[in-house]
């Protein structure tokens, strides 16, 4: 379809021209052949924009807008632009003749003749100060953002070793006041139960130590816990030789406690019946992934179950029990060959 | 052995430090006095000459024990073994301790490391890799030749 526009209206020579004057889209045109690209048009909503008079500014490069944080980067990109001949889409800063900066997002293009010789480029500016100013708002409310993350991970960081540290002192204290009383009391049988004690404390503080050991703080691996364990009861017992077949099995941080509880019984239960002081036994813990659960083996090589089948359910049996019913576990002593099996089965997760 | 070694403990807490004490004795080393904060400490280790000093890194005085240690090291002679629940907040070198038992400890530990540590000063050398419980600093690992041990294993 033919362009429509060059029919004549009433008093206007150059609909274009008068197009272009009256837009409130700011326009310049600069002549591409004349040395330092002279300003030989600018419309009305350039005035207005930038504050000068037409007078100011034609005959002028359009550098005289620069000012002291123009981006030396940005107008080489223009520069470049113009030297190639190809139009240019950016944001520069510029300044009013007042001297109050604004963001111009110009655009350029070349104006070729019939011959396809370059005679003046075209700019259109637009003022997107406030769409900058919005930009950079909204950074920096980002960065704030980040930063206030930072300070709240590295405030739960140091928190968490506060209390981390705390409860390993008080662990120490439970653990320090026991063994004081034990060594005043005279009583054999009050003597034994604060050495049950004891080892029970001393089985939860041999999990902490490891929970924070660990960098994962939501696993707990049960292979290094026993090793850790039977450091600790061997050296009690030297005539018991121990042997351990452990494989790595990790259970979630909030079963640890339990769980290091009950192996502590187990293990206490097989000192205690499977093997008499000051005989040479041998003691096994197996820890092993079967058919979706995690089997732990504690066998002795003593006497073996009494007549009636079970043990006497004494204050560590029933402990156990309970232990295992809070780890949706089964506990069950099987005759060994010779000697006692327990056997603790718990559902593996994952 | 020659004589027993000679410990000095350095910890707030009384309580802990009476059943350390305990500890030593059963160990077959000798107490020789305990100090609750950093300026005794220090003192203490300079009149005394302890062989070993059981340091904390919090004392009575805030969290000196890691200034403490490192002047005790540097001084008499005496060696320094660090019994703390904030193995993490020590310094990579341990102050120049010779090594760290991390609280909360077991009585038995206490009592392995410190009649292996009486081996190690009164030989010069470990007499095997350290028990459990007891990690070594770097430094002493190469003095007592603990990876030398490492490496004939």
């Amino acid at each position: 379809m033919a362009d429509s526009l060059l029919a004549p209206r009433a008093g206007i020579d150059d609909p274009f021209a008068a197009a272009v004057h009256a837009t409130r889209m700011s326009m310049a045109i600069v002549d591409a052949q004349a040395p330092d690209l002279p300003i030989v048009f600018v419309n009305d909503a350039f005035l207005r924009m930038t504050g000068y008079r037409r007078d100011e500014v034609i005959g002028r490069n359009c550098r005289f807008l620069q000012g002291p944080d123009t981006d030396g980067e940005v107008v080489k990109m223009l520069s470049r632009a113009i030297r190639q001949g190809e139009a240019a889409n950016l944001d520069l800063l510029n300044y009013r003749k007042d001297g109050a900066p604004f963001w111009n997002a110009l655009q350029i293009s070349p104006v070729r003749d019939a011959g396809g010789q370059i005679v003046y480029f075209i700019g259109s500016q637009v003022d997107v100060t406030a769409r900058k100013a919005a930009e950079a708002a909204l950074e920096a409310a980002a960065a704030e953002q980040a930063r206030t993350a930072q300070q709240a991970l590295a405030d739960r960081t140091a928190l968490l070793h506060e209390v981390d540290h705390r409860v390993k002192n008080n662990l120490q204290l439970i653990t320090s006041l026991l063994v004081l009383q034990t060594r005043r009391t005279q009583d054999d049988a009050t003597q034994a139960a604060l050495q049950s004690m004891l080892s029970r404390v001393s089985a939860i503080a041999t999990v902490h130590r490891r929970l924070f050991q660990s960098h994962d703080l939501e696993r707990f691996d049960v292979a290094t816990f026993i090793r850790d364990l039977m450091g600790d009861v061997s050296s009690g017992r030297e005539e018991v030789d121990i042997h351990l077949d452990l494989e790595r099995v990790d259970i979630a941080a909030a079963q640890a406690a339990p769980l290091a509880l009950a192996v502590n019984e187990l293990v206490d239960n097989a000192f205690k019946h499977g093997l008499a002081p000051d005989r040479p036994g041998r003691l096994t813990i197996r820890v092993r992934r079967l058919n979706g659960h995690y089997v732990i083996e504690v066998c002795d090589d003593g006497p073996g179950l009494p007549e009636t089948g079970e043990f006497e359910p004494g204050f560590g049996l029933t402990i156990t029990n309970l232990l295992a019913q809070q780890l949706r576990a089964t506990l069950a002593f099987e005759p060994g060959s010779p000697g006692v099996r327990a056997i603790l089965k718990l559902p593996a997760h994952g | 052995m020659s004589r027993p070694l000679s410990v000095l403990i350095v910890e707030d807490e009384v309580l802990l430090a009476v059943e350390l004490g305990f500890l030593v004795r059963e160990a077959g080393c000798h107490e020789v006095g305990h100090a609750l904060d950093s300026a005794s400490a220090v003192e203490l280790a300079q009149t005394l000459e302890p062989d070993i000093a059981l340091v904390d890194v919090h004392l009575a005085d805030g969290p000196t024990g890691v200034a403490a240690a490192r002047q005790i090291a540097e001084g008499q002679g005496a060696i320094v073994l660090f019994m703390t629940a904030n193995v993490k907040r020590l310094p990579e070198d341990l102050a120049g301790a010779c090594g760290v038992i991390g609280k909360p400890y077991s009585d038995r530990a206490v009592r392995r490391a410190l009649t292996y540590l009486a081996r190690c000063l009164q030989d010069g050398a470990a007499p095997g890799p350290p028990p459990p419980g007891l990690a070594l600093s770097e430094r002493f690992v190469s003095r007592w030749g603990v990876d030398q041990l490492a490496q004939a294993v």
